[in-house]
């Protein structure tokens, strides 16, 4: 597992190990990944997080469109051999979204539990936001590249 | 499928004294599919943990060449929770105070769940 920051390893472990996950992502809205568990490489990390805040983007959309007051809550695609959970939730730091892919040992209802612990964990746990900082070309390259070695590690 | 009749045998099972709710529960996806409880009980909770504890079972009556599991029974300090197996793979379960007629209870699902299809 791989954390952006280290406060969130501890809720993403237990929504991990409780739910008995196969791979899950959390990211924000915009799709910046902020923590990792299971993916090897950092090309899948980057296309499940796209893809995953994409088709959320869309249900909303879709929600909009059929009159709901709100997105909804959770997007679950059920396969034959595994399943994903895909759903927004609200922290400190804004909208983020968690992608959960889940196998035979698991089931949707264990996910959707453990993963409603995992974001009022956050919640009360994420430290107040600072004020964005004006990134700047020199420092954006050397920053992205410490995230990057955070969430895969290597050199 | 019929969701009158599900509310109808679940009004049947929370009638026994100290039963404090019961779920029509899908195993293979650990969601609640009918509901008739009391306040207070986390019913999708029940429905998702309940699912696992229901095809760990499954599992173990697989492995040791019992392959059909009909009554789970999880007794706990302050009360049961009792899963009992229906058609379709859904599964009536009842979550219950410690004082309750058990004996009574497990005949009256066993009875109830193969209703559920």
């Amino acid at each position: 597992m791989r954390v952006l920051e280290p406060w969130l390893a501890e809720p993403l472990g237990e929504l991990v190990r409780e739910s008995s996950a196969r791979l899950a992502l959390v990211m924000t809205s915009s799709g910046q990944v902020v923590g990792q568990h299971g993916f090897t490489r950092s090309l899948d990390v980057m296309a499940a997080a796209a893809l995953g805040a994409g088709i959320l983007a869309t249900t909303g959309e879709l929600a909009r469109l059929v009159g709901s007051s709100s997105d909804f809550g959770a997007v679950v695609h059920h396969g034959a051999q595994q399943g994903v959970w895909l759903a927004g939730f609200d922290t400190p730091r804004g909208r983020w979204v968690a992608l959960v892919v889940f196998g035979r040992n698991s089931t949707v209802g264990l996910v959707r539990m453990f993963f409603q612990r995992f974001a009022a964990s956050v919640r009360e746990v994420a430290p107040v936001p600072v004020p964005d900082r004006e990134v700047l070309a020199e420092g954006f390259e050397r920053e992205l590249d410490a995230s990057l070695r955070a969430l895969f590690g290597g050199g | 499928m019929n969701p009158e009749r599900w509310q109808r045998l679940l009004d049947d099972a929370t009638a026994i004294s100290g039963v404090r709710g019961a779920i029509v529960v899908s195993a293979e996806d650990g969601l609640v599919v009918h509901e008739a409880a009391v306040e207070g009980l986390e019913t999708s909770d029940v429905a998702a943990l309940a699912s696992v504890v229901v095809r760990r079972a499954e599992s173990i009556a697989t492995a040791s060449g019992d392959s059909q599991v009909r009554l789970c029974t999880l007794t706990a300090e302050n009360g049961t929770v009792i899963a009992a197996q229906g058609e379709h793979g859904l599964w009536l379960v009842a979550v219950t105070e410690p004082d309750v007629e058990l004996g009574r209870l497990r005949l009256m699902l066993g009875v109830l769940a193969p209703a559920l299809g």
